[in-house]
């Protein structure tokens, strides 16, 4: 556990957009520290949830908490103060491709910085604040990498930036949008356990949504399954069952109705198996 | 943005070239209104285009400075004019480029700031509609009958147009920018216009300065014709040649114009060309 905070409490949350449900009274509690995968389809309601928890998407219903503080209560600076403690990883990056890889890590920063002051660090970094860079970029693997156009990085290279930034912006709390979806299945579980490992050494509270059940199982103690907008089930991965793994299977089933049950088995097996 | 089908494109092309026609007949457009006139002026003023002035075509008082000395200083005259101009209105576009585009927007989806807002944002849109909708010469004519000649009423007449043309355009282009990087900023607790200068505006860069290298090109031209009003930019030259038929002396003048903004061009060139490395 970390003396920093990070408790996220989601009670009671729906979100519909244009009378489409994209999330139905999720109730979710989120100790600061711990890492928790957020496994389902496309469509099942992850991203919404994610993007409540840093206010990107408003509940309809239902209030979020950081730390006992509820974001629908806070005045703008509060909210400002709340997100800055928020690292989000999102699947598209969100880099700005042709800025300078020192340059998007230090947007991460922005929040706390004055106009003129972000100004400066962006375009003439102090030495500390390139030590610093340097440091977080070293934590995933790229140091050398400070000086290059973003766009010019690789995809599994960006995506290393993406989680820098993240960091720079010295969260108690990280949340990644299917962080690995485009990335091969080697580099995946590699970006997982270096998101894990930095987490847990920095004791930050750690969610992270997944289509991958095998990468959910192998690094992340505390798995909730997501369908229809809804929690199936939240537990701990080591109690967690087949006939529970059966549920994850059965979403599918339920969503590809028409193939035969042993085609949709050999398909699912390779994709969550 | 709704696509135009093919059929709508060419049904509006069509109104248009219908359009253009019966303004020409409106008009009593003539071919043979060029030769009415004076033949023989035109022929002498074209035949100079090829033999331009190297030196006054009339005599000049001892001490005056050679033509092509005087022509390059009213070309700086007229740099100076236009880049004064520019540095406004490149700023002036910037800050109102913010307020007209959806960037202000970005993070209020409550109560009376989102109101506010979005009073702001028309409000700037209708300024910047005025600014450019009035053309830099009348301004220069009206601010020559409200505060006589004076430098800085030159300058600022050439930057209101070109200031509400930029902050029009910075604003499009800024609208037209991804979301997702500016979205991302927002939610780790950047402000808009920070997200606006440091996310938004880094990401539409090469095409802001090419835009601007562009204006920069239309505020030569107008800088070299406010001399028509009496400023010392090249245009005051021409006219006075041009008053006297010196036509060898208008070619060397019109010529300078034109290397001028060639000179522009393949300067903005190579700028574009070394943003894109």
């Amino acid at each position: 556990m970390s003396s920093k905070g990070g408790d996220l409490s989601i009670r009671d949350v729906s979100v519909v957009f244009d009378s489409v449900t994209a999330l139905d009274r999720v109730s979710l509690d989120i100790q600061s520290g711990e890492a928790v995968a957020l496994v389902g389809l496309s469509g099942a309601g992850k991203t919404t949830l994610l993007n409540t928890c840093n206010a990107m998407t408003w509940p309809t219903n239902g209030n979020i908490s950081i730390d006992g503080k509820n974001l629908s209560s806070m005045d703008t600076n509060e909210l400002k103060m709340a997100r800055m403690r928020i690292g989000f990883v999102h699947q598209q990056l969100s880099l700005v491709p042709n800025l300078r890889v020192i340059q998007n890590v230090v947007i991460g920063r922005l929040g706390h910085r004055s106009l003129i002051g972000s100004a400066r660090d962006l375009l003439f970094p102090s030495r500390e604040i390139t030590e610093q860079v340097y440091d977080i970029l070293q934590s995933v693997g790229i140091p050398e990498k400070i000086y290059e156009r973003t766009d010019r990085l690789s995809g599994g290279q960006q995506q290393r930036v993406a989680i820098a930034r993240a960091l720079f912006q010295d969260p108690n709390i990280l949340l990644a949008d299917e962080p690995v979806s485009s990335v091969d299945p080697a580099r995946a579980e590699a970006t997982i356990a270096l998101m894990k490992d930095i987490c847990a050494s920095r004791g930050l509270t750690l969610c992270v949504s997944l289509h991958n059940l095998e990468l959910a199982r192998a690094f992340f103690p505390r798995m909730v399954a997501m369908r229809n907008g809804r929690i199936i089930f939240d537990q701990p991965t080591d109690t967690l069952q087949s006939y529970e793994i059966e549920k994850v299977f059965s979403l599918v089933d339920d969503s590809l109705a028409s193939p035969p049950l042993s085609a949709q088995e050999d398909g699912l097996g390779g994709r969550f198996g | 943005m709704v696509e135009a089908s093919s059929g709508q494109r060419r049904w509006v092309l069509l109104t248009l070239l219908v359009a253009g026609i019966w303004a020409g007949f409106t008009l009593n457009l003539n071919p043979a209104e060029l030769v009415q006139g004076n033949p023989s002026i035109a022929k002498e003023f074209l035949v100079h285009a090829i033999s331009p002035a190297l030196d006054y075509e009339s005599e000049v008082p001892t001490g005056t400075s050679p033509l092509v000395l005087k022509a390059v200083h009213a070309a700086w005259q007229t740099v100076m004019f236009a880049a004064a101009a520019m540095g406004i209105s490149i700023i002036g576009g910037v800050l109102l480029g913010f307020l007209a585009s959806s960037s202000l927007m970005i993070g209020t989806h409550r109560g009376l700031a989102r109101s506010v807002r979005i009073a702001i944002y028309g409000a700037t849109r209708l300024l910047i509609t005025f600014m450019r909708s009035i053309h830099e010469l009348l301004w220069a004519v009206l601010f020559l009958a409200a505060f006589g000649i004076s430098q800085l009423s030159a300058v600022v007449a050439l930057a209101i147009p070109c200031t509400g043309i930029l902050a029009k355009i910075f604003s499009e282009l800024i609208d037209e920018t991804p979301r997702t990087a500016s979205e991302a900023v927002h939610a780790a607790g950047g402000s808009p216009l920070q997200v606006y200068f440091f996310v938004l505006a880094p990401q539409t860069m090469p095409d802001i300065l090419a835009y601007s290298f562009y204006r920069f090109e239309c505020a030569l031209r107008s800088s070299a014709v406010l001399g028509f009003f009496g400023y010392p930019t090249l245009g005051f030259y021409i006219a006075a040649s041009f008053e006297n038929l010196y036509f060898g002396e208008v070619w060397t003048y019109l010529y300078t114009l034109f290397l001028l903004v060639a000179l522009v061009d393949v300067w903005s060139g190579r700028i574009r060309m070394g943003l894109q490395q």
